[in-house]
């Protein structure tokens, strides 16, 4: 892993002292040994502040978003999981391919810092390489299979609707609706989101479970075929919901109806949800 | 604050046979805005219609609702009668208290109830509403006629009479359709060709028709008024501008094929007209069976004997794209593959079970066997012969469930024609009803009756060889009795389907379809050559099984509509179409992709943001393509579009008033 990391900021210098990149998204050290936050490196000299250890959990697309119209490209670190969101963006129209330069690593999962196991949106990935980049560190690792990719949902679904009812009660009463879950989510791109608009008639700002389930399964339908997967809502809720339930529900039924579906693998193929085929199902029609 | 009057219709007993009326006024009269509540007999009459313009004036309203009837019944006739008012047209709600309430409730009380809340909810909806403006667009005087069977051939004519240029798309190599096929029509027993092959001559030599034949539309977008049409040219070989139609090519060809216009029971060649009076004239190559074409030997005979030199075995499809104000689909039908369906009637295997368009050709003095009923297998005469009606049709276990409409009549005709042309025969019809609605109809059935015809209500269990007979089994349900029929030729009166490619014409003018993928018409009795696409519209069998008269009357109608269209200079827009909050949009495009009617598209605009000018994508909406179906409120996510007339506001304040 060290050797990657060399990498990556040799890489960097070299990116930076060229001007090629404006500044590079990567992971930088935190406070303690199992800690890493997000960092933007605009300064060669300071390209040893990138490290790649078994903590770089933060997927870095979405912090393109705060810089939609760059004056030089944009270097990002991405994995499977970030290469992912790039596609995602790129294909929402939020972001443009030559406005940023992927620096790829491969993969093999990272610990949960309070466990010290492999962390489980890691544990549930399914594309471990970058799907896109521009040049790749080290190289590419085994894909593990997801045959279990579902599981949770059918779960769900083998509830009865009380013991369903009641499971998503208990989950939205904990949610003090931070909204961290959306500002992580390289699906959630809208200018605007709709929970922060004024007088949404059909979206209360108060704290309460409605309200609370309102907002979860409008967020699930808005993120729907757009979710990559990468689980950082699930990992950045403070509450600790089971949100990526929802949003693979949501998967199964699209793949269910329209066939076998992964969002972000590219940006050609259309989002399930975003385009009609005439020979789409039509049960209720 | 809003001032909102309520006008309660009875609808004669409609409305007030099952709604307590006087206690829907009294509700009404507490509900937020409401100034002013009345209620009438017939609200949509000139005095009840008068009534509220006075009560407009007196109570200084500035917006109306009406519990009446269906919106889509009257609406428009309350817009009109608004537009002649101080307040905008737009400014109306209609609960439909008929047939979402009294037409489908007996429980008065309950129903008394269910329509207070339909009046509650379009009170509350009205006091978001918004004054809307229509627009208008410019009108392209062309219309595009898609089928060139005799419902395409007459709507082309009449438009073409008005003086409009019409293009006629044909995909076959001739106009004519399967009129030109039959033989004679009932009931007057007039020669199909003598009144149908001077139409297909009228519509190749008007001045306004341009024909074209083997030709398909590939592509359309656009909208009323200004349709822009891609139609392929499939590549015939001949060069129509040059061939004089001598025929030389067709004697010379090597190649035999079977002939579809003979339904099988003759041979064409590869090179051809489809039959003698072919419009146009000229044959084309069917390049699968040609041998040069097909790679199968040198051949090129049809070339070198070519006096005019028009054979092009180069010839490539073409796409020719024009724009249109209006399109008439008239695509027509075929007959249900019965082979697939029906293996107790032998599935195919005896040829001397046919169905009636077989028959047409067999007894057509220009058929293969210039009009002597001769059985397919042998040749002989047929001495009793066995006519089914039904098959396919009225049988929703095996074939379609509705009636196809012309075959208790064309069945009764072919009755006729065996017991006319054939001495001594005997000819049996098997049947479940014998439906004649039309003029002179059940005289002609009485008169097939009279001939000898012998009428046998059931149906056909099972048709069998024996000793070179097609014994068909079935029961008399009159007298309880089974039935065994030694015939020498069956006729089946087969269901009619829509025609194959139907679903790819009506995809590419978004129309609906129902169950059996006949086109489905804008409403059953008051618009019923209308499709929800404005300005398609249906002519003949493509909306649903009908007969030569109710086809011709039909595709007059439509050449009416599409005149009217044609006689303005400008065309209103439906104002109650998406509008995009370009504010809010983040300019994902998903509207775009979903939008059944491809009416919005993705612009770049310029604005400045932070202090620094930028280029953001957003959507816009195209007024003369928006029909205003909604999908793309719903697919948006930050809410960023809406739609004038059903905004989420108002949408979320009739619900409010329905459940809080």
């Amino acid at each position: 892993m060290s050797d990657i990391q060399q990498e990556l900021r040799k890489t960097a210098r070299e990116l930076l002292e060229s001007g090629e990149v404006g500044y590079i998204i990567g992971w930088g050290k935190g406070r303690f040994a199992n800690q890493t936050h997000p960092i933007f490196v605009k300064d060669p000299a300071k390209v040893d502040e990138l490290v790649w250890d078994d903590y770089c959990l933060s997927t870095l697309a979405k912090y393109t978003q705060d810089d939609k119209y760059p004056e030089k490209k944009i270097g990002i670190c991405v994995r499977g999981c970030d290469s992912r969101a790039v596609n995602r963006l790129i294909q929402d129209h939020q972001l443009k391919r030559e406005d940023v330069y992927l620096i790829g690593i491969p993969c093999s999962g990272k610990l949960d810092p309070e466990t010290n196991e492999p962390a489980k949106k890691c544990v549930e990935c399914a594309h471990r390489n970058p799907v896109v980049y521009d040049v790749l560190l080290g190289s590419p690792v085994e894909e593990v299979p997801q045959p279990e990719r579902f599981k949770e949902v059918e779960e769900l679904e083998a509830m009865t609707p009380d013991e369903r009812y009641n499971y998503w009660a208990d989950v939205y009463d904990k949610c003090i609706r931070c909204y961290a879950c959306r500002n992580v989510c390289p699906a959630c791109n809208c200018r605007e989101c709709y929970t922060d608009q004024y007088r949404v008639g059909w979206q209360g700002k108060q704290n309460n479970r409605a309200e609370n389930q309102i907002f979860g399964i409008t967020r699930a339908y808005h993120v729907g075929d757009r979710c990559i997967e990468c689980g950082e809502c699930q990992r950045v809720c403070p509450m600790g919901l089971p949100l990526m339930k929802l949003n693979r529900k949501m998967l199964k039924d699209i793949n269910n109806l329209f066939g076998a579906y992964e969002a972000g693998l590219d940006t050609e193929t259309k989002p399930a949800l975003g385009h009609y085929e005439t020979n789409d199902v039509e049960e209720f029609m | 604050m809003s001032r909102t009057g309520v006008f309660i219709c009875h609808c004669g007993t409609n409305i007030a046979a099952v709604v307590d009326i006087a206690k829907v006024v009294e509700k009404a009269k507490s509900m937020p805005n409401v100034v002013y509540v009345e209620d009438n007999k017939y609200t949509c009459s000139e005095p009840g219609q008068q009534a509220i313009k006075d009560a407009i004036v007196k109570h200084k309203l500035d917006r109306i609702v009406i519990g009446s009837c269906s919106p889509r019944m009257h609406e428009p006739t309350f817009r009109k009668m608004l537009a002649s008012t101080e307040i905008n047209p737009y400014m109306l709600e209609i609960a439909n208290l008929r047939e979402q309430c009294s037409w489908v409730h007996t429980d008065r009380e309950k129903a008394t109830d269910k329509a207070i809340d339909l009046v509650r909810m379009a009170v509350a909806k009205v006091a978001k509403n918004h004054a809307l403006f229509t627009s208008s667009i410019p009108v392209t005087k062309r219309a595009l006629v898609v089928g060139g069977g005799i419902a395409g051939i007459q709507a082309a004519l009449d438009i073409a009479d008005a003086g409009y240029p019409v293009t006629l798309v044909e995909r076959e190599p001739s106009l004519g359709g399967k009129m030109v096929m039959l033989d004679k029509t009932f009931p007057t027993m007039d020669c199909s060709a003598c009144i149908c092959t001077p139409k297909m001559v009228d519509a190749g030599q008007h001045p306004n028709i341009t024909v074209m034949t083997s030709c398909e539309v590939e592509k359309v977008s656009g909208y009323i008024g200004n349709f822009e049409v891609t139609i392929r040219q499939k590549a015939t070989y001949v060069d129509h501008s040059v061939c004089t139609g001598c025929g030389i090519c067709e004697l010379k060809c090597p190649s035999k094929v079977t002939s579809e216009f003979e339904q099988g029971m003759a041979q064409r060649r590869a090179i051809y007209k489809p039959f003698p009076q072919a419009v146009p004239a000229k044959p084309v190559i069917d390049a699968a069976n040609c041998r040069k074409l097909n790679g199968k030997a040198k051949c090129g005979i049809c070339q070198t004997q070519c006096p005019q030199g028009c054979i092009n075995f180069e010839d490539e499809d073409k796409l020719i794209t024009n724009t249109y104000g209006a399109i008439v689909i008239a695509t027509g039908y075929e007959l249900i593959d019965w082979k697939s369906i029906y293996g107790e009637y032998g599935g195919g295997q005896y040829p001397d079970v046919i169905n009636g368009l077989q028959f047409e050709r067999l007894v057509n003095a220009s058929g293969p066997t210039e009009g002597h009923i001769l059985r397919p297998s042998d040749g002989k005469e047929p001495k009793s012969v066995v006519i089914v009606k039904c098959v396919g049709s009225r049988d929703p276990n095996k074939g379609k469930g509705y009636c196809s409409r012309a075959c208790c009549m064309y069945a009764a005709k072919h009755a006729h024609q065996v017991l006319e042309k054939i001495d001594n025969a005997q000819c049996y019809v098997f049947y479940i009803d014998v439906r004649t609605a039309g003029k002179a109809y059940e005289e002609f059935y009485t008169r097939t009756l009279e001939d000898g015809a012998i009428y046998v209500r059931g149906r056909v269990s099972k048709i069998y060889e024996e000793d070179g007979k097609l014994i068909c089994k079935g029961e008399d349900t009159l007298s309880g009795q089974t039935v065994s029929v030694a015939a020498d030729m069956v006729v089946l009166e087969t269901a009619m389907v829509p025609a194959a490619g139907v679903e790819k014409v009506a995809t590419l003018m978004t129309i609906s379809r129902d169950n059996d993928n006949w086109l489905q018409e804008a409403h059953p009795k008051l618009r019923p050559v209308e499709t929800h696409t404005a300005g398609v519209f249906l002519a003949g069998v493509c909306q649903g099984p009908k007969d030569i008269p109710d086809t011709v009357a039909q595709a007059s109608a439509s050449a009416a509509k599409v005149c009217g269209i044609f006689s303005k200079a400008e065309l209103q827009t439906n104002p109650m179409i998406s509008k995009v909050d370009i504010e809010k949009c983040s300019g994902c495009g998903d509207c775009a992709g979903i939008c059944p009617y491809k009416a919005i598209s993705m612009q770049d605009m310029e604005f400045i943001e932070h202090g620094k000018k930028i280029t953001r994508r957003v959507s816009t909406v195209n007024s003369g393509l928006c029909q205003g179906c909604g999908a793309c409120v719903a697919g948006c996510r930050p809410g960023a579009i809406d739609l004038l007339g059903f905004t989420n506001a108002q949408i979320l304040e009739e619900v409010d008033a329905l459940c809080l």
